[in-house]
């Protein structure tokens, strides 16, 4: 992959890595026929992040020589310590950098950044990455009953009024008004708190949806970053969710460039427990009357609030159409299994469901392709998934018309 | 001036006497090099240098020349001393260092000779501080026998251009490798760290290039924890010249405008790594 960016656009590119790093560790670079994808995903799995920059956001873009195995480009996982600090004085890349070229290396297993800055100088940067399938999340936003489209600085507005260290804000939406207001777990010590909420009346977004009343629950440090890239571009902000539970998406687009961040939300404060039953919303597929809620946080060292919450999710169904199902979920990554139908025949599995020990099972499914035999339990089956690896890039574009990839 | 006030018969104790009427122009300089504690000052007719080593590697020297000083009184050929140069920053800095216009701390600097304080008189809007700081035996400062014969590359560069570069190194890089050449990439500071390598080229024709004498294709090889230091000079110089030897030793001389426009320089001397070529 070869790809060259003029000025602004590098500035923006920055931009980019800069809301991005305040999802996850790494940057997955995935060049792409239709662009390239900047992804990355917190350690809980519970927020992920995608900027995709079409062709023709670049001055040249090339996706380089096919391999002899087939139409596979490199996909790569770097580190953001190693590239946020290439790009993190915007001002000064404004004011110096003329072009950026970024390539992929595959002998050397480098990529490289190169920097065409004023007075003749050029900094390059080889930066050594780890091949990595592709991190990619499928979202069905079309299905999400609210939507919002908020012109560009009205969020931005909105949660600056919030101090720098609210970790979460919940969104509430009825037929009359949308407001925001700060989330504190229960037990903190009420009178040091400070509760800021405030209303907008529907009139002031661009348009709407009221599906559902809904109170959602999202960490607000992982989007910020979004807004203000929203805010920098003057690009109106579409938000699509549903009930609590299940997750929030925030996108913004324009003509070179779209980028998404999806949040898992909160489950309903009245639920407790590990099993939950959680509305699902698909409207073809069979209720799972019993389903587990698999706690994110065994598997990973730092899990935050998010423990025990999970992303409600529906599987796009692969080529070979199986069933939507929607299970109750966490966010995983998960390669796209050859059989399809391991996932997607949910009924038998749910009914059983019981809470599984987590770590063993979310840990050996990342990352790898699901086999078709299930494990002893099958939860493998029931384990959804908001992030898999998509192998056919071609047959999801074909038959997935209605559900964009992020 | 209260400084000014004291009698012309305590003066001749003194074997050195420096006035300021603006201290910062002293102190900007020796922040520039307060990568130590100690530093050797030699004071000649021609003014006053003051030397700080590290690990017999790394020698930096700030140079004031007597013209910069209000008075600048000096009763030997030279006079050397140490001090603790954070004490004597601390000193300088007294009435809290406020960049408020038209107010500043006037100096007056008085050394009796071996064995006695360094004294400081200090004056700002009327208050007068006086302090001591004890000295100690002057080092013998390390002589690089850096000489312009032996000089194989020079380059003088704008600072502005480096000051990014230098502020951007990255520090998981144990050296900083600098690569001078009359051919292709001519200039080229280079990392080697955890997450990669980066090559920072500044071409011969470049109009930050003020001079470039490049005989022949020297990479050498300096441990970063040294120059990281250089930084604070490079920030307040307009100018740099980056020499090396035929040992690959390097000289770093930066050229700083004080407040008042006039000019003093900073340099470093730097030996390479040792594993170098």
């Amino acid at each position: 992959m070869d790809c060259l960016l003029e000025g602004n656009c590098v500035k923006a590119f920055g931009k980019a890595v800069h809301a991005l790093s305040r999802i996850g560790d790494e940057l997955w670079l995935d060049p792409m026929v239709r662009g390239l994808a900047l992804r990355s995903v917190n350690s809980a799995h519970s927020a992920y992040a995608c900027f995709l920059f079409s062709p023709l956001f670049f001055q040249h873009y090339s996706l380089g020589p096919v391999s002899e195995q087939g139409s596979e480009t490199i996909k790569c996982k770097l580190l953001m310590k190693s590239v946020l600090p290439l790009f993190r004085c915007l001002t000064s890349i404004e004011r110096n950098v003329e072009r950026c070229q970024i390539s992929i290396s595959t002998p050397s297993d480098r990529v490289i950044i190169q920097f065409f800055c004023r007075h003749g100088i050029t900094k390059t940067h080889n930066l050594s990455f780890q091949e990595s399938e592709a991190l990619q999340a499928v979202f069905a936003s079309h299905l999400c009953p609210n939507v919002l489209k908020a012109p560009a600085r009205l969020l931005g507005d909105m949660v600056m009024h919030f101090p720098v260290s609210q970790e979460e804000i919940t969104l509430s939406m009825t037929p009359l008004s949308v407001s925001l207001r700060n989330y504190y777990e229960g037990g903190n010590d009420h009178m040091k708190t400070m509760y800021t909420e405030m209303s907008l009346h529907l009139d002031e977004f661009d348009y709407f949806q009221v599906g559902v009343d809904s109170d959602i629950t999202f960490c607000l440090k992982e989007l910020r970053g979004l807004l203000s890239f929203a805010e920098t571009h003057c690009l109106p902000v579409s938000v699509h969710f549903g009930a609590a539970g299940r997750p929030v998406c925030f996108s913004v687009e324009d003509m070179v460039l779209e980028a998404t961040v999806v949040l898992a939300t909160l489950i309903d404060s009245e639920s407790t427990g590990p099993s939950q039953q959680t509305e699902t919303l698909a409207p073809t597929t069979p209720r799972c009357a019993e389903a587990a809620v698999l706690p994110v946080g065994s598997c990973e060292a730092n899990s935050r609030k998010h423990q025990g919450v999970p992303a409600v999710m529906e599987l796009i169904p692969s080529s070979q159409g199986s069933p939507i199902i929607s299970p109750p979920a966490l966010m995983l990554l998960v390669p796209q299994t050859d059989n399809p139908n391991g996932l997607g025949e949910p009924d038998e599995a749910c009914a059983s469901a019981t809470t599984t020990p987590a770590s063993s099972t979310i840990c050996s499914l990342l990352f790898r392709a699901l086999s078709s035999e299930q494990d002893s339990d099958g939860c493998a089956a029931r384990l959804p998934v908001l992030a898999y690896y998509s192998d056919g890039e071609e047959n999801m574009e074909e038959d997935y018309t209605r559900s964009p990839s992020l | 001036m209260p400084l000014s006030t004291q009698s012309q018969a305590d003066d001749e104790q003194y074997v050195l006497v420096a006035s300021l009427d603006n201290a910062r122009c002293l102190s900007n300089i020796l922040k520039a090099i307060t990568f130590k504690d100690h530093a050797i000052f030699s004071a000649t007719p021609n003014g006053l240098k003051v030397t700080v080593e590290d690990s017999k590697c790394l020698q930096a020297n700030a140079f004031i020349q007597a013209e910069i000083f209000q008075e600048f009184t000096i009763r030997e050929d030279l006079v050397g001393f140490q001090v603790n140069l954070t004490v004597l920053l601390d000193c300088l800095n007294i009435f809290g260092g406020s960049t408020v216009p038209g107010v500043s701390t006037a100096l007056r600097m008085c050394y009796r000779g071996y064995g006695y304080p360094l004294t400081l008189f200090l004056e700002e809007g009327g208050v007068v501080t006086v302090c001591k700081i004890n000295t100690q035996e002057p080092e013998e400062p390390i002589d690089f026998e850096f000489c312009s014969t032996n000089v194989t590359n020079k380059v003088i560069l704008l600072s502005e251009s480096l000051k990014e570069a230098f502020s951007e190194l990255d520090m998981t890089s144990e050296v900083l490798q600098i690569t001078m050449s009359p051919s292709q990439p001519y200039f080229r500071l280079s990392t080697f760290g955890n997450s990669g390598n980066a090559h920072y080229d500044y071409p011969k024709d470049s109009d930050m290039m003020e001079l470039f004498r490049c005989t022949k294709t020297q990479t050498n090889r300096y441990k970063m924890s040294l120059l990281k230091p250089s930084t604070k000079a490079l920030a307040l110089s307009c100018k740099v010249s980056v020499r090396t030897d035929s040992r690959g030793f390097l000289s770093l001389q930066y050229l700083v405008r004080n407040d008042d426009g006039q000019i003093c320089f900073v340099e470093f001397y730097c030996c390479p790594d040792e594993e170098v070529e």
